[in-house]
């Protein structure tokens, strides 16, 4: 059998390249075989692909026979082999004539003509699954490769293992054939081998032919098509495309035939819900042209929504109440949810976004879209606020809100900054005219604290309100928000996407703390998300690499689903940045203070790590990434010097790679270094306090480029902290040691002692384990707690 | 070579001197080193070992009466990762049948290892005497403290393990209680064994000729006076060692916590199953089948008491350092004091 499989293949190889001699050679070998498989063949009845070949090879050779001019062209060899092959296979096939009759039959058609007004689509059903899902890509790929061809045609037989191949190469042939089946298309006949199932739901319609010709259209008979159109929905084998179509044609003809607003809305909503269950798969996303008739489709109703006030429409209303006729002074009423299907459209655009390649040009041109989102939210919501409840309003109000609190308000901050005027054009003024981002999210979201009733909406809009506020630097409010809504107790038992938006919010909220300075808060604030090392999965930005057990496919698709697409994203490594530098304006003079403390803690766990990093490194080289350059600074930082720490922190690879983002660069430049500045003072003093006696103000003012009262107040600080054993000299302005701090070997003694308080405890509690008290210890403990 | 007392009526093979009786009490009392060892050992470690990192190398001579004679040693080659299939024993044979062929003591007596601040209190260092103890009665191993020695004075000790250490030792049974039973504590693990270097009368008279010529202050490292960072370092030592200790403590609570838990859960358990069957009892119907209790409640396994007395011993051994330290410190600094106050 696997003989004549390869037989056959080598005889179609020959027929591609018209090697006629080749073929008869072939040919004359696959009888041999064959007969020799004669008793296998009784058995079991002809294999149908020998009957296939058999069929092929005669009409091929017939092709040929008629192409006089072809003939002519071929050399002597192979006309000679042409013209004996061909008397062969007549004779041969004549045995064979009632297979070869019927497998010519069940050949199926899908036909367009050239116009397009009809389909006519056979669908097959199959025996087996699989079959199917073959048949289903064919038939797509056919369908999306050549809309308009006049013939294709779709070959589906009884499915064995050798056909799947033999079907991929008819498809390369297919082109060759379809001139011959125009001919045959006529007769149908069910027999013998060949078996021909009609299957799904046929979709026979033509065009205006949809209604037998002479029916007057009118509104009920529309409704009874769309119904039954709609039946077809979700079953097995129906051509969405193909229902999306006649969804199309039916909606134009009930515009011209003028059936009213109340139809077409309905037909809308139809044609969107069958746009939308285009993708059987909830992973995959719409394909681009059907994102764009999607987006029409929505226009266009929204349109008609807005220019008939009499139309009503809500999901409570039945079946049976629509009221889709005109009759005047009546108003139309529709079953559907708008705020449903701009839901779904606003999840689409997030699908599209989140599968396509961020850094490719189609995704800018996918980002353009979001305008037109924006655009349809925008109308939805000025339609719903005068119709929809405010259950209905809280809703859209959440996806306007979604829309917004991640884009940074440009126009504002201009007009913040004084600069509107002389310098904008005309178009740019008159963006201006509309409101500021921040009056609009503090509207929307005041609503909705106010009218929503679901937990989630509240949530989702206070997160927001507070990232946008965190963008644009007011701190005080953000934080004043993020404290009153108590959210980070029982984040934790919130969803995963508002846990990601909540992670999104705490790291702009830290940002935000760091650009106004503040940056014990900043450090607070990213501490969470920084020390976990999964700053990436839990901003919802990529996916980690991890083993395959720790998740499966399902998991992982899951978690694909609810990463923020690219243009939401906030960068990593600006937040790395801002964590690790905020860790060294914290870390390095608490270092230095504690430089023989035994109970010394670590601030920022991540900031030793990349310090032990850079220790590691055998050879060190000038600072290249972000982190060296930080790991570099903070060793400058560490000896006080203030300069080199500077010139690590802010040059100009760092500007490009982080600094340069924020919106007022200049300023936080500005407030960086002071900030270096003054750590750096309280660092050199820390670390080199005992070697001095006394130092003038003077010389630390000259040293760190401060201001006398701003040294004068650090020291102060720093004396009444405790943290320096030293007085100020006021007349002469200069700081005397003390010379309190003890030695390095006192120091040691120090933690000794320390330790072995500690064994002597621990050695108490076996003791009091063996006397039987147990649990004494640590009421005696608890006690001195209470003392203290 | 000259003081070897080499009676041909002693046993020269040292196995054969073992005879079970001795093993009570230890069969050396003392032991006697030739200079040439010493300087061999202070050789070795100069040319070899650097900083933290520890010498060895096996001692040779022979047992004489109640004595150990060291008549000569050789060093152990410095492990490299390359040659990991380095084989000891072997070179071990090879090195001692080559000694004696050119007619020097050839009999294994022990071993000597460097020491940096004295931290030699280490498992390793225990299992391997416990082998050579084993194998040859009357090893000894002798720690030499190069640190100490520049300071001025030669540290050379010779420790050997108790026999009590012995016993344990050789039945495994390292468990809190075989401890107790065996009244081990860290101050009877090792033995130290008195030392004299013996030199042949001719470098006698020599040395003594040198120590005429020599003035006090060539001997300056004695008089050092700086302390801090000796003491520095075997605080650092020593606080590494209190914190195993504290370690290790912490693990005997739980282990102990978790036993008397158990302890209770069990007691519960057969509580609870004897009123059942009490009332199964009255009720008439069969009691309930005994169970395997201990198979229900496996005890946990308890912490390893050897380690923490290896620290225990190796605590004790730098407090002794430090405390000598110090001391010697003091009274030279006193001597400064009051050789200052002569002067001014």
């Amino acid at each position: 059998r696997s003989e004549l499989t390869n037989l056959i293949k080598t005889i179609r190889n020959a027929m591609k390249i018209r090697d006629m001699s080749k073929c008869l050679e072939e040919f004359e070998q696959l009888c041999r075989a064959f007969l020799k498989s004669k008793t296998i063949v009784d058995k079991e009845g002809m294999p149908p692909f020998y009957i296939r070949l058999l069929s092929d090879l005669e009409d091929y050779l017939n092709q040929l026979w008629e192409d006089k001019e072809g003939k002519k062209k071929m050399n002597k060899n192979n006309a000679k082999a042409l013209s004996t092959l061909r008397q062969k296979i007549r004779k041969y096939n004549r045995d064979y004539e009632t297979e070869i009759a019927s497998y010519k039959e069940v050949r199926l058609f899908a036909m367009t003509t050239q116009d397009g007004r009809f389909l006519v689509i056979c669908c097959c059903c199959f025996l087996a699954n699989n079959t199917y899902q073959v048949f289903g890509n064919i038939f797509v790929t056919f369908l999306s490769q050549s809309p308009g061809d006049c013939g294709n045609r779709i070959e589906v037989e009884r499915h064995t293992s050798e056909k799947k191949k033999e079907d991929r190469k008819k498809r390369h042939k297919r082109k060759e054939r379809v001139e011959e089946e125009a001919e045959e298309e006529a007769q149908e006949e069910d027999e013998g081998e060949w078996e021909k199932v009609k299957g799904g739901v046929p979709l026979v319609k033509v065009g205006n032919q949809m209604f037998a010709k002479g029916t007057e259209i009118n509104t009920t008979v529309v409704v009874k098509k769309l119904n039954e159109i709609l039946q077809a929905r979700g079953k097995k084998g129906t051509d969405r495309a193909a229902q999306i179509e006649l969804l199309h044609a039916l909606a134009n003809i009930s515009n011209e035939n003028i059936l009213g607003e109340g139809i077409l809305v309905k037909i809308k909503f139809n044609i969107i819900a069958s746009l939308y269950d285009y993708n059987p798969n909830l992973a995959a996303f719409m394909k681009a042209d059907m994102w764009k008739k999607c987006l029409d489709c929505i226009d266009e109703l929204l349109d008609i929504l807005f220019n008939n006030n009499n139309i009503f429409i809500g999901e409570n209303i039945t079946e049976d109440s629509e009221n889709l006729a005109i009759i005047d002074s009546q108003p139309f009423r529709v079953r559907g949810c708008i705020l449903t299907l701009v839901e779904r459209m606003d999840e689409e655009f997030t699908k599209i976004m989140q599968n396509t390649d961020p850094h490719s040009q189609e995704y800018v041109d996918n980002l353009k879209d979001e305008g037109r989102v924006c655009g349809i939210i925008d109308r939805l919501l000025g339609y719903l606020e005068t119709k929809g409840s405010t259950e209905e309003v809280c809703r859209v109000y959440l996806r306007r809100i979604m829309h917004t609190y991640y884009k940074f308000d440009y126009k504002a901050h201009r007009r913040a900054l004084g600069l509107q005027g002389e310098t904008k054009s005309e178009q740019d003024a008159e963006e201006s005219e509309g409101e500021d981002s921040a009056f609009i999210m503090d509207r929307l979201c005041k609503f909705i604290y106010a009218k929503d009733r679901t937990d989630r909406i509240r949530t989702c809009a206070i997160l927001c309100h507070i990232y946008h506020h965190a963008l644009h630097s007011r701190w005080y409010q953000a934080r004043d928000l993020m404290l009153m809504s108590h959210l980070q107790d029982n984040i934790q038992h919130a969803d995963p996407p508002v846990q990601i938006l909540y992670n999104r919010t705490m790291v702009q909220l830290g940002i935000c703390a760091f650009r106004q300075g503040m940056i014990k808060d900043a450090h607070n604030a990213l501490l969470d998300i920084q020390s976990s090392g999964r700053a990436k999965e839990l901003l919802g930005q990529g996916l980690l690499m991890r083993n395959m057990q720790e998740r499966n496919a399902e998991q992982e698709k899951i978690e694909k689903r609810r990463q923020v697409p690219f243009h939401m994203h906030i960068n990593l490594e600006l937040l790395e940045c801002v964590y690790l530098v905020s860790a060294m304006l914290l870390e390095i003079p608490y270092m230095a203070a504690h430089e023989f403390d035994a109970r010394r803690r670590m601030i920022s766990k991540q900031f030793h790590h990349q310090l032990r990093v850079g220790e590691r490194q055998p050879l060190l080289g000038p600072p290249e990434s972000m982190r060296e350059h930080v790991v570099a600074a903070s060793k400058s930082m560490k000896m006080g010097d203030w300069r080199t720490c500077h010139s690590f922190i802010i040059n100009e690879k760092m500007n490009s790679k982080v600094w340069d983002l924020f919106p007022e660069t200049q300023c936080v430049r500005e407030m960086l270094v002071r900030k270096i500045q003054e750590e750096s003072l309280r660092t050199y003093l820390f670390t080199y306090s005992s070697v001095y006696d006394s130092i003038s103000m003077e010389t630390l003012k000259e040293m760190f480029e401060l201001e006398l009262p701003m040294v004068h107040s650090i020291i102060s600080k720093m004396i009444i902290n405790e943290e320096l054993m030293a007085s100020l000299d006021q007349p002469t302005q200069t700081v005397v040691m003390h010379r309190t701090e003890p030695t390095s070997l006192q120091n040691m003694a120090l933690q000794l002692a320390e330790k072995l308080g500690g064994l002597v405890e621990n050695n108490e509690r076996v003791f009091d384990l063996k006397q039987g008290v147990y649990g004494g210890y640590f009421n005696r403990d608890a006690k001195r707690h209470n003392f203290c | 070579m000259a003081t070897r007392k080499e009676t041909p009526s002693t046993p020269t093979a040292p196995m054969a001197s073992t005879s079970p009786g001795a093993t009570l009490d230890s069969p050396v009392k003392q032991i006697q080193i030739e200079g040439l060892v010493v300087l061999k050992m202070i050789k070795h470690y100069q040319e070899e070992g650097q900083g933290s990192e520890v010498v060895q190398g096996v001692l040779l001579g022979l047992v004489v009466e109640d004595r150990l004679e060291i008549t000569n040693c050789f060093p152990f080659p410095q492990h490299t990762e390359d040659d990991a299939d380095f084989d000891e024993v072997q070179y071990q044979m090879e090195m001692m049948r080559s000694l004696r062929h050119v007619n020097i003591d050839h009999l294994h007596v022990g071993w000597y290892q460097s020491t940096y601040y004295g931290s030699f209190v280490s498992r390793a260092l225990l299992d391997s005497q416990f082998s050579y103890q084993h194998a040859i009665e009357e090893s000894v191993v002798l720690i030499y403290d190069p640190i100490k020695t520049a300071q001025g004075s030669l540290s050379l000790k010779a420790y050997r393990l108790t026999p009590k250490l012995m016993e344990i030792c050789k039945e495994k049974d390292f468990s809190a209680e075989g401890l107790k039973k065996a009244l081990i504590g860290f101050e009877h693990m090792f033995e130290e064994v008195p030392i004299v270097i013996e030199n042949s009368h001719l470098i006698n008279v020599l040395m003594w000729e040198l120590e005429e010529k020599c003035t006090v202050a060539d001997k300056h490292e004695l008089l050092n006076l700086s302390s801090s960072n000796h003491l520095e370092k075997s605080l650092q030592l020593l606080m590494d060692r209190v914190d195993d200790m504290s370690q290790d403590i912490v693990k005997y609570n739980t282990y102990s916590r978790n036993l008397s838990k158990q302890q209770q859960q069990k007691h519960q358990y057969i509580q609870r199953r004897q009123q059942e069957n009490a009332q199964r009892q009255t009720r008439g119907e069969t009691p309930l089948p005994e169970e395997d209790v201990s198979k229900m409640f496996k005890p946990p396994q308890p912490p390893p008491r050897m380690d923490t007395l290896l620290i225990a011993g190796q605590i004790n051994n730098y407090c002794q350092n430090v405390k000598e330290f110090t001391s010697q410190n003091l009274g030279k600094l006193f001597m400064a004091e009051a050789l200052q106050g002569h002067n001014s």
